[in-house]
């Protein structure tokens, strides 16, 4: 295991009118970019509950991305201020029990954005790789798997 | 059986000796709160006058969260894969009567329709060393409950404080004999058990006769007394999490991940409002008043009736523990008192 | 007391409240909350450093009363989770006479003699020993000796762990929880008619006691309480397995006070933190 290059493993949540379209786009476009990241799509950003991104760390992430609409152009109106808010309070929880709140990345890639998201992707893989694996959880987990003979 | 006698040094042997062949040697806490499995013999807390851990032991035989099998996807079918058997033996020092009766008494509910193997595995594994017990404060009431601080229900081994270094180690059953021979190096030197002076050790007096308050209680189903006391509670439930005899649980299947998972038997309590609630919304337990009537008659009633055993042991643990210091020695001699004062209206 | 006793008295009398939360006496002389419902219920009331409990949480848990308001003795600490409780629409001003009292700080340890050491820590930096919101006010101050803050010293060493060895102090902690929720029914601001652990499609938290399991709830529950909590303690005084669940507060109340200037539970007219957002929130964490 030691000598295996270490791929991380990164979950986006992105908001449907912005973020995903201008995914979408990167990828109509035919924008390289690395594939480390599995992305979910949400109505909005101010959809994505806190527990959203425990679940994925918890499920083995080494670094999360959440991006929605730049403010102003959110499809709900306030759904990102609201979120941001939230994202203040959240970020500085996880540093206080010990996950390194720069594993959780923020980025606001409006619809034609194409470009902006492939850099934000590889930027998020390539400082997560960085980083070097999340390793809180894969302990933790041990608990409830079964068990190898 | 022997009594032998035991210099705090012969018990840190022990304890050594058992850490190093693969027991899990558990002890209260340093800091009183619980009971924790010990990994050097100068952690091992022996001490007559300690106040009951805050969480009972409960958790060696019961524990908070415990996997029943594993699952795993196989195509269109799933294997279940046995959790791991435990088998590795157990021995807690330092157990008060008020801990260690709860063993029997629990015993009874887990081996009644269906025999549950993993709280008798690790019962059979694990010896019990009781300890008498010189602290009773005013939450204590197990002269109430048919038991004393130098009750020996429940333990292998007793121990009782000789001088402040040496201790009267009683045997107790079979088990405990077994383990006493197999350890003759440190059980050497015997005395008669008859001489031991138990006087010193305070006897709190009984507070209420648990036969009236059952007869009570059949009789007072509907009843005010409830109402005051579903009023103040907040059913947290802290009351049963830390209390010895408390035994119910939930089962809940818990994914791994998309192909695996666990069956798991966790704690749970009636104290809860969603405890009863049935998935058509309905809840026969609604309200606090009739959550915290089960709590009291569930012990003093409905175990006693199928079990033939007062489902507690009177260690205070709810009441010290409880945030709104719902006093459950207090609310048995109201209830007793109730049951003279309708006894002598009759 | 007589004063407290009086006051209450007069509001039974003139039929303003159903029923009045207060402090009572036990026969071991330990203070339990009271629910009085008639003027001759008040003569119990009591009122002294044995006050713990945050009454407010009663609040939402009690049916409202028959006829008339709820009447709540309450410190200045605890009034600010009755104000927090108005400014998130739980309850409303007019259906709640509040009668403070002037507090001389209340004790740690409820089973130990009250002492300097032996005094909440809240109490060392509280402003509201004369509550700043009431409809009567009881009660005389009286010089006390502030305890020593034990904790600033494990937060000032949290600070400077890294983040592993925050996570290996977290973990030992969380490893003690039973999962009782007992943190949960004493909050005053947990009201939630279904709270997120109870939800169970899709469940969000696991159920088990498992040391993740315990993670993701004690994390959830700081977080929902961010900006909320008002630092009454209710929650680690309840918790059996004793996690020094304040750190975690009092962590999220700082962020509030540096981030955004605010205090919940200070005055009944502000918009609550949490429920609104500026559009100028900083955003330095965003690309
Ligand atoms: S500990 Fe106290 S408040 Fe909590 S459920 Fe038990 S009796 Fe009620
Ligand atoms: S009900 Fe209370 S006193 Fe009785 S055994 Fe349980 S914790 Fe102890
Ligand atoms: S933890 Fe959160 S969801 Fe649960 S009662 Fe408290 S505020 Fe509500
Ligand atoms: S989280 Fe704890 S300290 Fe904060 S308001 Fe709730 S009970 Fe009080
Ligand atoms: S009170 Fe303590 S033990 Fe109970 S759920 Fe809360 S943190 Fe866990
Ligand atoms: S819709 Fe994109 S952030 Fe609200």
């Amino acid at each position: 295991m030691e000598n295996e290059k270490f791929e991380p493993k990164i979950v986006a949540f992105v908001c449907n009118w912005c973020t995903y379209t201008g995914a979408d786009l990167a990828g109509t476009s035919r924008l390289k970019q690395q594939t480390n990241a599995r992305l979910i799509r949400v109505p909005c950003t101010g959809r994505i509950d806190p527990v959203f991104i425990i679940k994925a760390f918890e499920k083995g992430a080494d670094g999360v991305l959440v991006s929605g609409c730049h403010p102003n152009d959110c499809h709900y109106n306030t759904g990102n201020f609201h979120a941001r808010r939230r994202w203040i309070f959240f970020r500085q929880l996880l540093d206080f029990v010990g996950i390194d709140s720069s594993r959780l990345y923020f980025s606001w890639v409006s619809a034609s954005e194409g470009k902006k998201w492939v850099d934000v992707v590889d930027g998020v893989i390539n400082s997560v790789r960085e980083k070097g694996p999340f390793n809180g959880y894969k302990k933790l987990n041990k608990e409830i798997e079964i068990p190898v003979k | 059986m022997n009594t032998y006698v035991l210099s705090k040094d012969h018990l840190k042997n022990l304890a050594l000796e058992l850490i190093n062949t693969g027991y899990k040697v558990i002890s209260p806490s340093k800091d009183g709160r619980r009971f924790v499995a010990i990994s050097s013999a100068d952690d091992l807390v022996i001490n007559s006058n300690l106040k009951p851990s805050s969480v009972s032991m409960k958790e060696f035989f019961f524990p908070k969260t415990e996997t029943l099998f594993f699952y795993k996807r196989n195509k269109d079918e799933y294997d279940l894969i046995d959790a791991a058997e435990v088998n590795q033996p157990q021995i807690i020092f330092g157990a008060k009567p008020c801990d260690t009766s709860a063993i029997p008494i629990v015993s009874k509910v887990f081996n009644w329709d269906y025999k549950d193997e993993f709280f008798n595995k690790k019962v059979e594994n694990t010896i019990i060393v009781g300890l008498a017990c010189k602290f009773a404060d005013e939450n204590c009431f197990c002269t109430s409950v048919g038991l004393s601080p130098v009750s020996e229900k429940g333990s292998d081994l007793f121990m009782i404080p000789l001088t402040e270094n040496t201790y009267a180690c009683k045997v107790i059953s079979e088990k405990g004999k077994k383990f006493v021979s197999n350890h003759s190096k440190i059980f050497t030197e015997t005395i008669d058990g008859k001489s031991i002076n138990i006087n010193e050790i305070k006897i709190p007096e009984k507070r209420f006769e648990s036969k009236e308050v059952k007869a009570w209680l059949d009789k007072n189903f509907n009843h005010k007394l409830w109402d005051k006391l579903g009023e103040n509670c907040l059913g947290c439930a802290q009351c049963a999490f830390v209390c010895p005899t408390c035994h119910c649980f939930d089962i809940v299947d818990e994914e791994c991940n998309h192909t695996c998972g666990r069956r798991a038997k966790n704690w749970d309590a009636c104290q809860f409002e969603i405890f009863t609630k049935h998935a058509s919304g309905h809840n026969p337990r609604n309200e606090q008043d009739k959550r915290y009537r089960q709590r009291i008659s569930h012990k003093f009633k409905y175990y006693t009736e199928k079990f033939d055993e007062i489902l507690c042991t009177g260690c205070g643990r709810c009441t010290r523990g409880c945030p709104v210091l719902t006093d459950i020695g207090i609310i048995l001699e109201d209830i007793n008192q109730l049951a003279k004062e309708s006894i002598s209206n009759n | 007391m007589k004063q407290l006793i009086d006051i209450s008295k007069e509001l039974f009398e003139s039929k303003q409240v159903g029923y009045i939360i207060g402090y009572a006496e036990d026969k071991f002389k330990r203070v339990k909350p009271f629910v009085a419902y008639s003027s001759l219920d008040t003569e119990r009331f009591v009122f002294n450093n044995n006050s713990v409990n945050n009454l407010a949480v009663y609040l939402t848990r009690l049916p409202k009363a028959k006829e008339g308001k709820i009447g709540i003795v309450a410190k200045g600490c605890d009034i600010k989770s009755i104000i927090a409780l108005i400014q998130e629409n739980q309850i409303k001003r007019d259906d709640v006479i509040i009668i403070g009292v002037n507090c001389n700080s209340v004790v740690n340890q409820i089973d130990e003699q009250f002492s300097k050491e032996n005094t909440a820590i809240k109490c060392k930096y509280c402003q509201v020993r004369t509550p700043a919101h009431y409809d009567y006010l009881v009660g005389e101050i009286k010089e006390v000796e502030l305890p020593e803050d034990k904790n600033f010293a494990i937060m000032q060493k949290l600070d400077s762990m890294s983040a592993e060895e925050k996570w290996n102090f977290w973990e030992a902690e969380f490893e003690k929880c039973v999962k009782c929720y007992a943190c949960r029914q004493v909050c005053p601001l947990c009201y939630c008619e279904q709270c997120i652990v109870d939800k169970s499609m899709p469940r969000w938290i696991d159920s088990s006691a498992t040391t993740k399991g315990n993670f993701a709830w004690n994390m959830i529950r700081a977080f929902h309480l961010s900006g909320r909590c008002i630092g009454c303690n209710e929650c680690e005084r309840a918790c059996p397995a004793e996690i020094p669940l304040s750190l975690l507060n009092r962590k999220m109340g700082m962020v509030a006070i540096n981030e955004f200037n605010y205090r919940h539970g200070t005055d009944i007219n502000q918009p609550t933190l949490i429920g609104n957002y500026n559009v100028n929130d900083k955003e330095d964490f965003i690309m």
